[in-house]
Formats: C-alpha cells, structure tokens, sequence
C-alpha cells in the first residue's frame, strides 16, 4: 500500500498532497485556494496581485461551468494542484481542470424527497486535506471522497434528516480532524457541531450548541425548552492554531419567532463559541443576541485579525452581526471590546460597553399584527463572506440595509415539521431597501467607504492583494471595486442571481478570479496577450 | 382500478402509504380552520398568508405549474418539487388534506375577491369601452392591441365591482402591479420621458413611454429617476351613473376567456 502510494506521487507528481501545515500556511501554495475562507482567519483575501484597479477593466470570462440545476448556486471553489472541487446543489461534487473549466469527474449523491431545509436544498463548499475532500450534505452526513476519483470513502450519518436536521456549510479541517455542524434552526433541532476522524470518519467529538441540563448555561433554557433549541451551525468556522481554539457561529434559538416557550437568553444560539479543537471542550462564548427573537442567526464569518485596539496590540475576532452591530472581541479570552452599527438599525437603545449586552428597546419584539423593526429578518449581513485585506487594513462587508415585519404566531412542535414560530413579510417595506459593499476600520467599525447596490446582497467579496474588492450583485452583475475607496472599476452581467462568495486562484502562476452565478461557474481573468493555455 | 395503475402504486409504496384518495375529504369549515392554522405553521414562511407575499410559488391564483386536482396538490405539499426549495412535509394524511382545503380558499380569494352583478347593461358598456378608447391602452383578450395598460381579459373574475369603479374614477388609488409610473429625467438636455416602468436593476431603467416605444437608459445618462406614484390611465371621475354602471357590468362580464 505504502509502496503504491509513493509510486503515485512519482508518477503524477503534480498531484502533491495538501498537507495541515499548507493549511495552516497559504501562503505555501499562493495559487491555490484551500480553505472555505482561504485561510483560517477568514479574511477571504487573495495573495495575487495581477489583477488591480488599473486593468481590472480588461476583465473577462475564461471559461463557464454550466451545472444543470434549478437551486440556488452557493459554493466557494477550492483549487489545489490546477484542478478545482466545486459542490453544486444538492450534493454533487466536480473536479473540473482549472485552467480550461472541463470536468474530469463526478461524484452524484441521491438525496431522500424529504430532506428538510430552511431555504433550499444548498451547499457552500468542501474542505480538502491529503488527498481527500469533505463535505456535509444536506441529509445530514458526513462525507469524504477521494480527490482523483470522487469515489466515496467514508459516509457517516451525522443526525437523523427525517427530525429536521441537515448540513450546508463547507466543513474545516484541523490538523487530523473534519469538523462540521448541522442546520434546522426552522426545525426544533438541537444544534451540535462535529469533529471527524480525517482518515476513518470516526466522530472525535461532539459539542451542542444547545446547552443541556446539568451543562454549563442549561439554565437559560425554560423547561423542555433546550431539547427543541435550534442554535444550528451552518457557516464555517475560523481556527487560531496557536491558541488552538476554532470559533464557530451559532445560529437563531427555536422557534424563531416566538420567544414566550423558550424563555432566558437560550445559549449558545446566536452566539461565538471558542472551542478547543482537539477536544470540542468549550473555553468560552459571546452571545450577541440574548433571547433571539428575530431570526438573527449568527451565523456570519467569525474574522480573526491581530490589531492594536484602544492602544493595545490585541489577537481579536471581529465580525458584523446579523442583528446589525459590527463586534470586536478578543479572541483569548472573549473579552467584549467594541460594538457599533454598521446598518440601520432600532432594535437596540444600546450595547452595554463593558459586557457587550444589547439594551432592547420596547416595542420590538414580533406582534400578531406585525412589528417593523431594522435590519431586515435576513439582517444587516447574512452567511455571504466578509473580507480583510492586510495591506489596506480594512474590513471589507456586503450590506443590506431595510426592514422587516416580524409576525409572531403559534409555536407547535412536531418532528421533522417547521417550527418557527411566526413569519416575517418584506413585500410592504421595500422604500428603503438597498444594498451597499461598505469598507470598516477593523477595530473600531468606522465606516470608511461605501458602494452602494440597487438591491441588498446575497453575495459575498473578495478581497485580493492587487488591491480590488470583487463583490456581486442580485440582478446578476459581478464588479470589481478599487479596494482603498470603494470607486467601480469593472462590472459584468453573468445573467443569474449572485448568491456566493467570490475567491481567486492562478493557472500557471496567472491570476484568475471565480463565482457562482445563476446555475452557472464562472471564472474570470485579464485579457492578454500570452495567455497560459 | 387499473393495472397499470397497480403496478404503479407498488413501485411507490410510499405514495400509497401517504396517500389513499383522489378528491379532498376533508373539506368541512372546521377543516379549513385547523388547515390555516397548520398552513399558519408549516407553509406561510415561503407562501404567505394571503398566498401571495412569500418567497415561494403564488397560491392566490388558479393557476398552478404541478398541476389542479387534489391529488396533483396533494403530492405536490407531501413530496415536494424537487429541486426547488418546496420539500416534501412529514405531516400526516388528513392534515395535508385540511391544509389543501385552505390553500383552496386562497386560490379563490383572488386579490379583491369577484366581481359582483350590479345594475348596468354588458353591451351598452362595450360600446363605451369601444367608444372612450379604452383599447387604445388596453386589450381584451385577442381583442384590441393597447399595451400601456393591462389586458382585461379576466378582469371581472379576479376583481370586485367597487375596486374597479375605483379603477376608473380614481386610478391612482390602487395601481395593477407592474404598471408603476416612472418620470425619468435625461441628462444634458435630453428632456422628461414618462411611462410605465417596465424594469430596473444595479445599472438600467426600461420603460414604455406614451407612444408605446420602450426606452432603455443607463443610469448614468439620468439625472433623475422618480416615481410620481398614481396611474398613466386618466381617470374617469365625471362618467355618468348609467354609463359607468354600465362599463362596470361590462367589465365584470370578463371573466376570462380561451387565451387564459
Ligand atoms: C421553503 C419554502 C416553502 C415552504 C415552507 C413551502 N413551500 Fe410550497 N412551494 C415553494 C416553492 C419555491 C414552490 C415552487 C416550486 C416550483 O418551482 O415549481 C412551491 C410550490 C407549491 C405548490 C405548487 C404550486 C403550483 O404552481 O403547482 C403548492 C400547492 C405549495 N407549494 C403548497 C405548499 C404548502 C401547502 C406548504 C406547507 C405545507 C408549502 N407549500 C410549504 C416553497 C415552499
Ligand atoms: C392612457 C392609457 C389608458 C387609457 C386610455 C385607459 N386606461 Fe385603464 N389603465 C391604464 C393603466 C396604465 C392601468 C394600470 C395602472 C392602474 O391600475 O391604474 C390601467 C388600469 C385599468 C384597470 C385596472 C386593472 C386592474 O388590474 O385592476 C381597469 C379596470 C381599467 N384600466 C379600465 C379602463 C377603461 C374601462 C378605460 C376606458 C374608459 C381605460 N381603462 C382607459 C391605462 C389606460
């Protein structure tokens, strides 16, 4: 076997295996994309520099993948040794040649009808380690392929779909480890997140997101309350390997919007829990949103950026909330740093500056007859990436400003049956619906630039060491903007909702840029003369 | 029952584990009621209450892609379409049965409910329609080519009388979706054009502009882009009873034809 696998790589030594350390250090493969969020601090930023604000104008498609689907097209490509892995929806896998965008294999998956999603039968991504690919699937497995052939290697049920539970997000791995949760914040579901043996699949460990009787914050639970709890885990985390501690994002308490029969602050939904990562051991948590009632999942990147804050040189995690307040927290110890608005927002009189604690204001919560409160229910920023680019020391976030009518309504649960709660309605309060790329100071949430969109954003950016932001739009444009103010460089229609986050890759050392748009992949690149075909 | 139909259902057990008839048992007001309250539940966060608001298919229509019958719906809210974000429910039998009975009555209860008989003669109020020049905006079926305004084909099925006296004595009170007044101003001189926004998006604006031409911009040709609200229809205020009475009836007489 040994033998075998050393021939392998002397034979097809362009096939190199991607290793924890190449993981941890991107930069070893500048022309790959290994990661969901490109590194483990999330910053979604791009080393290559060809492409700049200059001549991003002579942008344009090198190739299209066109998947036959009918579902909304969410997935982050991951390239590595010039083949990329793309997922298209529900759980299919490509291998595609990323220099020309044609198929060398495919992994189909069947999924049972029933499978229970709140918002469609998505995927984001894969993880990739050695020479394995991971991915959780919308019928709540774990899976992993094998990167050459697609064939699968191991598949371990991680819940049981027919309760409501299913995976959307790209898994992330530590070291020998595959960790991935589980979505159904619509379903009465008790939200965990998982760690998986790379090589056998077996589960390393588990930690519910949803705290249990006799575990530590069970008293924020009424009654049976927990049991049904939601907190799901369905974006994907960020990991300090030398704090070794992984942050992940937990998503809205059940049901969304009826809080009366899940009374307290319901940890750890909405919250960042800061785990070990060989363990899953909890070393703390911050919840943004006490006692949920919105839908405001926090389930938005968790960045980690090393910056002075008030004076002092700090490890921080950063992120901007669906619930509107963009946070700083040290990522040690979860020390609560800062908080500020990065949308409209009337929920909150204030964030109490030594906790990080929102003060409700009255009147806010959802209503049988309908309470217009800011952001929208999809919130100031949803799952779509964040980016942070180093060089210009900017925080970089697509934006949807408006409101929502929250309804509450009855709370029923029934196993593997919706049970949320309520309802929301946007139709009725589209006059100050719009979108914007905003640029923020990292540490203290300063708007420093912003790019405004007809129409709030499913997509995420891309930032790239070139100094250009990518971002996307909802009528199907995909832009690029000049990363120190915003100004439009480029833009392109691609025809198809952007419902993604960009990311870039080289082909033979040249710089090309991929997203998903509509049911279609595209990669994009500079128009030039010596082409590397 | 057929063979082949026999066959069928055994190669799908779990469509006849899930379901046993053809036509809606459970119809019953009771059944209604508890099917709004277990669509208040499971459905109207991609419906709608009033079936027309949410993200997904509109239910306030007769019109549906999978199919009319009970049995169509029926499988339609057990399995799903697959593919698209309407899964297949885990809810019992009766209970998909007691919620189709409600989403029946959203299928009726068209926006403004239906257009009730009221005093007026049909052809007296086709001639006026003729005569006024309604059809110079609008068309009636296969009947007319104006295109400014909507086709009125159907419009006494899907419209109550008072909505469109108000229709024409007051248009600006209630617009037809999709026919919202747009004011555009062109820059460097280019003048006002007015129309019907046709459509809008991160860089253009499409309208149909008085003479029937649509007008495509870019945004940055404009200089300002506003929405007067109110109607392109001129309003009708000063029709004499018997003669709005009889528009009315006329257009209350549409009930939709061979084009639907
Ligand atoms: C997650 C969103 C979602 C939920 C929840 C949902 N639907 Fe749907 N529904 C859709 C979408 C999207 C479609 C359109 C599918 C297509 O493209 O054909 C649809 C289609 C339908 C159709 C077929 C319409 C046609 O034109 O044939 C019916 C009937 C229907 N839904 C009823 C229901 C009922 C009843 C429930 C609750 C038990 C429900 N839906 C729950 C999203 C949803
Ligand atoms: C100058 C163009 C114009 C003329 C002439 C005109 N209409 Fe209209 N009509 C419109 C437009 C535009 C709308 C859509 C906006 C609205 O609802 O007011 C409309 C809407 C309507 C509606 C409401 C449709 C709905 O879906 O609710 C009715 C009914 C109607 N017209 C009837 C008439 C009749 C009857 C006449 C003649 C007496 C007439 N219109 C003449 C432009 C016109």
């Amino acid at each position: 076997m040994r033998g075998l696998l050393t021939l392998a790589v002397a034979v097809f030594p362009v096939f190199g295996q991607v290793t924890y350390e190449q993981l941890r250090d991107p930069a070893s493969r500048p022309g790959d994309w290994l990661t969901y969020s490109g590194n483990y601090a999330s910053y979604r930023h791009s080393p290559l520099r060809d492409i700049t604000a200059v001549n991003a104008s002579a942008l344009e498609i090198k190739w299209i993948y066109q998947a036959r689907i009918m579902e909304k097209f969410q997935t982050t490509p991951l390239v590595a040794d010039g083949v990329m892995y793309i997922t298209t929806p529900p759980n299919d896998v490509a291998a595609l040649d990323a220099a020309t965008g044609v198929k060398i294999w495919e992994y189909r998956r069947r999924i049972p009808s029933k499978v229970q999603t709140c918002c469609g039968q998505v995927n984001r991504g894969l993880a990739i380690l050695g020479d394995r690919l991971f991915m959780a699937t919308v019928d709540a497995h774990a899976v992993a392929l094998d990167r050459k052939t697609g064939r699968v290697l191991w598949d371990v049920e991680m819940a049981d779909f027919q309760l409501g539970y299913s995976a959307t997000h790209a898994p992330l791995v530590i070291k020998d480890k595959v960790l991935m949760g589980v979505a159904g914040g619509e379903y009465g579901i008790r939200g965990f997140l998982d760690a998986y043996d790379v090589a056998s699949g077996k589960r390393a460990w588990r930690f519910y997101t949803v705290a249990g009787p006799g575990e530590a914050g069970s008293e924020s639970w009424q009654g049976d309350s927990w049991k049904t709890g939601g907190a799901p885990i369905w974006i994907t985390g960020s990991y300090d390997p030398e704090l070794n501690l992984t942050y992940w994002g937990t998503g809205n308490p059940g049901p969304d919007w009826n809080g009366d029969v899940r009374q307290g602050d319901n940890l750890y939904s909405a919250s960042v829990v800061a785990l070990d990562s060989d363990t899953g051991r909890l070393k703390w948590h911050f919840q943004f949103t006490p006692h949920d009632v919105h839908d405001w999942d926090a389930t938005q990147i968790m960045m980690l950026v090393d910056q002075q804050v008030g004076g002092r040189a700090r490890k921080t995690l950063v992120t901007a909330n669906r619930n509107g307040f963009y946070y700083v927290l040290d990522r040690a110890t979860g020390e609560f740093l800062h908080a500020s608005p990065f949308v409209k927002q009337t929920w909150a009189k204030e964030i109490d500056g030594k906790t990080g604690r929102p003060a409700r204001l009255p009147g806010t919560l959802p209503s049988a007859q309908g309470t217009r409160v800011y952001p929208q229910v999809a919130g100031g920023t949803n799952w779509m990436s964040p980016a942070y680019n180093p060089g210009t020391g900017l925080f970089y976030v697509a934006v949807r400003e408006g409101s929502s009518l929250y309804y509450q309504g009855e709370a029923l649960y029934k196993p593997g049956a919706r049970y949320q709660g309520g309802f929301f309605n946007n139709e009725r309060v589209m006059e100050d619906w719009y979108g914007a790329v905003r640029a923020l100071d990292p540490a203290t949430g300063a708007l420093r630039w912003e790019h405004r969109l007809f129409q709030p954003p499913w997509a995420g950016v891309l930032s790239t060491a070139g100094g250009v932001v990518f971002a996307g739009t909802e009528d199907g444009y995909f832009k690029a903007l000049d990363a120190m103010s915003g100004r439009e460089v480029w833009h392109l229609n691609l025809g198809g909702r952007v419902i993604a986050s960009p990311m870039s890759f080289a082909v033979k050392g040249v710089q090309r840029v991929a997203i998903a748009a509509g049911s279609s992949l595209f990669v994009l690149g500079l128009r030039s003369a010596s082409e590397p075909r | 029952m057929s063979v082949p139909r026999l066959c069928w259902l055994m190669l799908l057990p779990s469509l006849l584990a899930a379901q046993s008839r053809d036509r809606n048992p459970h119809t019953s007001p009771k059944d209604v009621a508890e099917g709004r309250r277990m669509y208040a539940l499971f459905c109207v966060f991609c419906h709608g209450m009033d079936g027309a608001s949410g993200r997904g298919a509109r239910l306030a229509t007769t019109f549906r892609r999978h199919g009319t019958s009970d049995l169509d719906q029926y499988r339609v809210i057990a399995n799903g379409v697959p593919g698209t974000e309407m899964s297949g429910h885990f809810l019992e039998e009766e209970e998909i049965w007691r919620i189709l009975a409600f989403v029946r009555t959203l299928e009726r209860a068209t926006p403004h409910g239906a257009c009730a008989t009221g005093p007026g003669s049909v052809g007296a109020g086709r001639t006026s329609f003729v005569e006024r020049g309604c059809l110079g905006c609008h068309s009636v079926g296969a009947e007319g080519s104006g295109r400014l305004g909507p086709d009125l084909n159907g419009i006494g099925a899907a419209r109550t009388r008072e909505h469109l006296r108000d229709s024409l004595s007051d248009p600006g009170r209630s617009v037809a979706p999709g026919y919202r007044t747009v004011l555009v101003t062109v820059r460097n001189g280019g003048g006002e054009v007015r129309g019907v926004l046709l459509t809008q998006d991160e860089y253009t604006v499409h309208l149909m502009d008085g003479g029937e031409r649509i007008r495509s911009f870019r945004r940055e040709e404009l200089s300002g882009i506003q929405f007067p609200g109110g109607s392109n229809m001129p309003a009708y205020a000063a029709l004499a009873g018997t003669e709005m009475d009889s528009l009315l009836s006329y257009l209350c007489s549409l009930q939709g034809g061979a084009l639907r």
